[in-house]
């Protein structure tokens, strides 16, 4: 027997395609997981945490058939950040997570362009039929992309944090 | 179009498989890495949901490094036995030899015979001329076993968030041991 991550899904999108995390994407996750930038997700993270985690997200596409996405320009293969279904054990229900991992990336709707894409492939390819994103409460960027994408409040889902809060997401029109 | 390629290469000794970990063994997994007495040197217990996250890590390791550990099977059942394997994350200082059995593999020279087939795997498939094994300080079973393969013990490692741990080298490639 033999575990094979082959064939896994490229989304496209306007400006943007979305792949299967790769070894060459690790010093660009390190340098994000290592900074500042990574504190509404945990970090700032050691080396060897740092690692563990990357593995961790890359494990995932083998052992569960889906995983979440990194996502570049087209025609440009530097990852710009990763977005995609999440749902690890004891996590209380399937969620659509997404970082951008450089802050000159930020700003431009790259996340909301990929995540948006990563929700459309949960609801129609995974045929999940509800999702949420649980976002830390000082985390402004992030809480408004979730509203861009049309996700609501939803006081009374559990969360994995007491202080999180929970986004739910719509099935996107014409979605199974 | 595939942007990822994982190849995981399945090993058989006289009673084991060492395979691609898999959903499947994630029950298993989960008992060992959330049982206080069986990861009291790995730095456990932890919770099942760290065990998912280092269930997708030892996979995860494969894609990164080219290589990683294997989960360790009953040849004939397929039940898992334990976790056995080549494994180098970066803040490790060399290659190792990793190795850890759930307690339905302990007992039965099931380590041994795991962790000398992944040592052949390391010295033929990928080129290793030496090995460690890093082991904490009063895991007797481990030291036991280090001794039993043949390694000898070198300066202590002293991990920057784990602390210190013991160094033991492999005998090198072709000798028996």
């Amino acid at each position: 027997m033999t575990a094979r991550l082959a064939d896994t899904p490229v989304l496209e999108t306007r400006n943007l395609v979305l792949r299967a995390p790769k070894p060459g994407d690790w010093p660009h996750w390190r340098d994000f997981a290592l900074s500042p930038r990574a504190c509404f997700i945990g970090g700032p993270y050691e080396l060897g945490t740092a690692w563990r985690g990357f593995a961790h997200i890359v494990g995932m596409w083998a052992i569960l058939g889906y995983g979440s996405f990194v996502f570049t320009r087209r025609g440009d293969d530097a990852p710009l950040g990763m977005t995609g279904p999440w749902y690890p054990a004891d996590w209380p229900e399937r969620e659509i997570g997404w970082t951008i991992w450089g802050a000159a990336d930020e700003g431009k709707g790259l996340a909301f362009e990929a995540a948006s894409a990563a929700r459309d492939h949960a609801f129609g390819a995974l045929g999940w039929t509800t999702a949420v994103s649980c976002i830390d409460p000082d985390n402004a960027r992030s809480i408004a992309l979730a509203e861009r994408l049309g996700a609501r409040r939803d006081p009374d889902a559990p969360r994995p944090h007491p202080e999180d809060l929970v986004y739910r997401h719509s099935a996107p029109v014409g979605a199974a | 179009m595939s942007g990822t390629t994982l190849h995981i290469p399945t090993l058989r000794t006289g009673r084991l498989t060492l395979r691609a970990a898999r959903w499947s063994d994630f029950e298993a997994y989960a008992a060992f890495r959330t049982d206080a007495g069986r990861t009291r040197f790995l730095g456990g217990p932890f919770t099942s949901a760290q065990a998912f996250e280092q269930l997708g890590e030892i996979v995860g390791h494969w894609q990164l490094r080219g290589y990683g550990r294997f989960v360790v099977a009953d040849r004939v059942t397929d039940q898992p036995l334990g976790v056995v394997g080549p494994f180098y994350p970066p803040d490790w200082p060399e290659p190792e030899i990793a190795w850890s059995l759930f307690a339905a593999g302990e007992g039965r020279g099931i380590a041994a015979e795991a962790a000398q087939a992944s040592l052949d795997f390391a010295y033929r498939e990928l080129g290793w001329t030496t090995a460690i094994s890093l082991i904490t300080d009063g895991n007797l079973r481990s030291i036991a076993l280090a001794e039993r393969l043949g390694c000898t013990r070198e300066d202590d490692f002293v991990h920057p968030q784990y602390g210190r741990m013991q160094v033991w080298r492999h005998l090198p490639p072709g000798t028996p041991a």
